[in-house]
């Protein structure tokens, strides 16, 4: 943090992170954070919200559980907060009306989704793929209360967002670095390492991007970058420099273990998960059903692991 | 308590917030100090109750540039820290501001001292436009000046960083007498220029000792400019009969600058032509104004702190200081007085309410007399 203008989680804040501390595992917590930071994104695509706000706000959402913990606020909320306050940031406010329609458009969608999920797995009727298109969406009463708490809880994250970040709001988006890194190793030639490398740092709608890991909250921009290509030249077959003496990601003072470490972070979002994952993560976009979740896992196991 | 609570109370801890100086639409300005030195600084506390979107974007770009933004010349944010359901900012205590100052008529300003000025603000400005930040909203009342003379930028609540090409941006902002003419006219692309004109008018009335350009209206404000440089031609500014909110205003002819400041050096009307030169792209930078020969040539500028600064006011205000600290050595907790707690602060409030000095903190406060929301 010394360095550099915006801020990084410290070692201590990363091995036990306040969700972590509160019982919720690891690897729930990393799922939580990818599908909070989904929401933002699908929010972001349909409110025409410029790509650098969404990315903003996604930054400040991952950013935020390294100070606070899932079980005191939900990654509903937060992820609608990290985008309001995002898009004030980037000077393309959006009325938050249109946000908290949006959001509730996303979740009753993903609410009947998941409803039929557990109906088809309970019928035993597989291979049918959960869809929305049979939803009906009602939309919210104009004045009713839905609107006014669900407004209330934008404020009340945007506050909370500021106040648990310490007011640092700088957040440095990798898009320039990329380019000019590309430029460097010339590969601008070659269109499929940009979109590759781009599609790895940037939201492409298809394929669950890395702005949904917490990298952007771990390492520097100059080593996400960097491991941004690694993982496109070493999947397209192109040579770089690798041999020590002369790595070619030393030019840009990244580390191995580093670059590793981020494409290990990338490459674990693609991975497999199970229908019950998926359902489980919907459930508990509130901090209501993190709470319960953890209620019944406390009985059942007496300790959570 | 968490780690994020504890944290805070442990900043909030740190400040001591004393009488309230001044009030605005999105917050409170209160007199504090630090509790370890005794440094005066000004608790600025946002209104929370009053939220109707979250927060004014006001107070968040103010946040935010200020946190990055660390130079002699601009004002400096201390420490933010939430208390109950507010926010509060910390910044740095500063006696006066160029506006009061320019209007104190006891007061005699040699060429040095417009240049030392002159010279700060472009410092302070170059460092926002090289950390790719716009002000928008430059005029003397936001430059302030601390006890030792240094002059600094303040209210960062209309500040921007560049947008991307062709991004749209509000015409809305500087303060009318200090707005460029391309903002007059609808312009939604622009840069830097902007506030270098806004700078160009703060130079002129440093000279004239009164506003230079104050138009009525924002219709007036392209008549009174006109009337002052004269009706551009199409030469002069190529392409600004073609800007959105473009309107003919008539034919003026320009008023030679000798005229009106005839003891002016022939370097300084040079650099004041080209601060207010109409065609955007060809106005001075802050980087180049640095370079510019008015500022090397003699006499050179004042020492900030041989600057001519209202007299009255720091002699009112010193006593008052003792006697707060005298009479209550250890009774200013973080909790917030409720009463004004002796007569002189309220002889003081009452000062600035008849406006002949009005209060500093005031101005802390940006956005009470601003002209440029309508």
């Amino acid at each position: 943090m010394s360095t550099s203008l915006y801020p990084l989680a410290s070692l201590p804040q990363i091995e036990k992170t306040p969700s972590r501390e509160d019982g919720i595992p690891g690897d729930l917590e990393e799922d939580l954070r990818a599908y909070g930071c989904k929401l933002i994104h699908e929010a972001g695509i349909l409110l025409k919200q410029k790509q650098v706000a969404v990315a903003t706000a996604q930054i400040l959402f991952q950013r935020f559980w390294f100070a606070t913990s899932m079980k005191q606020f939900g990654i509903g909320d937060i992820g609608m907060g990290a985008l309001y306050l995002a898009s004030k940031l980037e000077e393309c406010p959006v009325r938050i009306r249109d946000l908290v329609n949006v959001y509730d458009l996303l979740l009753q969608r993903k609410a009947h989704i998941r409803a039929q999920a557990v109906a088809s797995s309970l019928a035993s009727t597989s291979s049918s793929t959960p869809s929305w298109s049979e939803l009906k969406y009602t939309p919210m009463s104009y004045f009713g209360n839905t609107f006014y708490d669900l407004k209330e809880a934008v404020v009340v994250a945007e506050m909370q967002i500021l106040k648990r970040l310490g007011f640092n709001l700088t957040v440095v988006l990798p898009y320039n670095t990329l380019v000019n890194y590309l430029r460097v190793l010339g590969l601008t030639s070659r269109e499929d390492v940009c979109t590759k490398a781009w599609g790895y740092l940037n939201d492409a709608p298809s394929v669950e991007a890395r702005l949904q890991t917490p990298v952007y909250a771990l390492y520097s921009v100059p080593t996400i970058v960097c491991a941004a290509i690694l993982l496109t030249t070493r999947h397209l077959g192109i040579a770089l420099p690798s041999a020590p003496e002369n790595c070619w990601w030393e030019l840009f003072d990244a580390e191995w273990e580093d670059l590793s470490s981020v494409c290990g972070w990338i490459m674990r979002l693609y991975r497999e998960r199970s229908l019950e994952d998926h359902t489980r993560v919907m459930g508990m976009v509130a901090k209501k059903g993190v709470r319960q979740w953890l209620e019944e896992h406390r009985s059942v196991g007496g300790e959570v692991r | 308590m968490d780690a994020v609570e504890k944290a805070n109370a442990d900043r909030q801890k740190r400040w001591a917030k004393d009488q309230k100086i001044g009030e605005g639409t999105y917050a409170v300005v209160y007199r504090g100090r630090e509790l370890a030195t005794g440094r005066k600084v000004a608790i600025k506390k946002i209104k929370v109750g009053q939220f109707k979107d979250g927060l004014d974007m006001s107070a968040i770009r103010e946040v935010k540039y200020l946190r990055e933004l660390k130079h002699q010349n601009v004002i400096e944010l201390l420490d933010v820290f939430s208390s109950k359901k507010n926010l509060n900012l910390v910044l740095e205590f500063l006696d006066t501001d160029l506006e009061l100052v320019i209007r104190d008529r006891s007061l005699v300003f040699l060429p040095a001292d417009i240049k030392s000025w002159m010279a700060m603000t472009f410092r302070g400005l170059e460092f926002c436009h090289r950390n790719f930040i716009l002000h928008r909203d430059l005029k003397p009342n936001n430059l302030l000046i601390a006890a030792n003379g240094h002059l600094k930028l303040a209210d960062f609540g209309l500040a921007r960083d560049f947008a991307d090409p062709g991004y749209k941006m509000t015409c809305q902002v500087i303060t009318r007498w200090y707005r460029p003419p391309e903002l007059l006219f609808g312009c939604r692309y622009y840069s830097t220029a902007v506030d270098i004109w806004s700078v160009g008018c703060i130079f002129a009335e440093l000279m004239l000792r009164i506003p230079y350009l104050p138009g009525e209206s924002d219709m007036d404000q392209l008549k009174t400019i006109f009337r002052a440089l004269g009706t551009p031609t199409e030469e002069d500014w190529p392409g600004h009969t073609k800007l959105p909110d473009y309107v003919p205003v008539g034919q003026f002819q320009k008023t030679p600058f000798r005229d009106l400041f005839s003891a002016a050096s022939p370097e300084c009307l040079n650099l004041l032509s080209k601060c207010l030169i109409y065609e955007p792209r060809r106005r001075i930078s802050a980087r180049e104004a640095l370079y510019h020969p008015y500022f090397t040539s003699h006499p050179h500028p004042t020492h900030p702190s041989k600057l001519p600064k209202p007299a009255d006011k720091t002699s009112a205000t010193l006593p008052l200081e003792e006697l707060d600290g005298n009479a209550e050595p250890n009774g200013n907790g973080p909790g917030v007085k409720a009463n004004p707690p002796n007569k002189l602060k309220r002889k003081l409030s009452s000062d600035e309410l008849s406006g002949g000095g009005r209060s500093i903190a005031r101005k802390l406060d940006f956005t009470q007399q601003r002209q440029t929301v309508q």
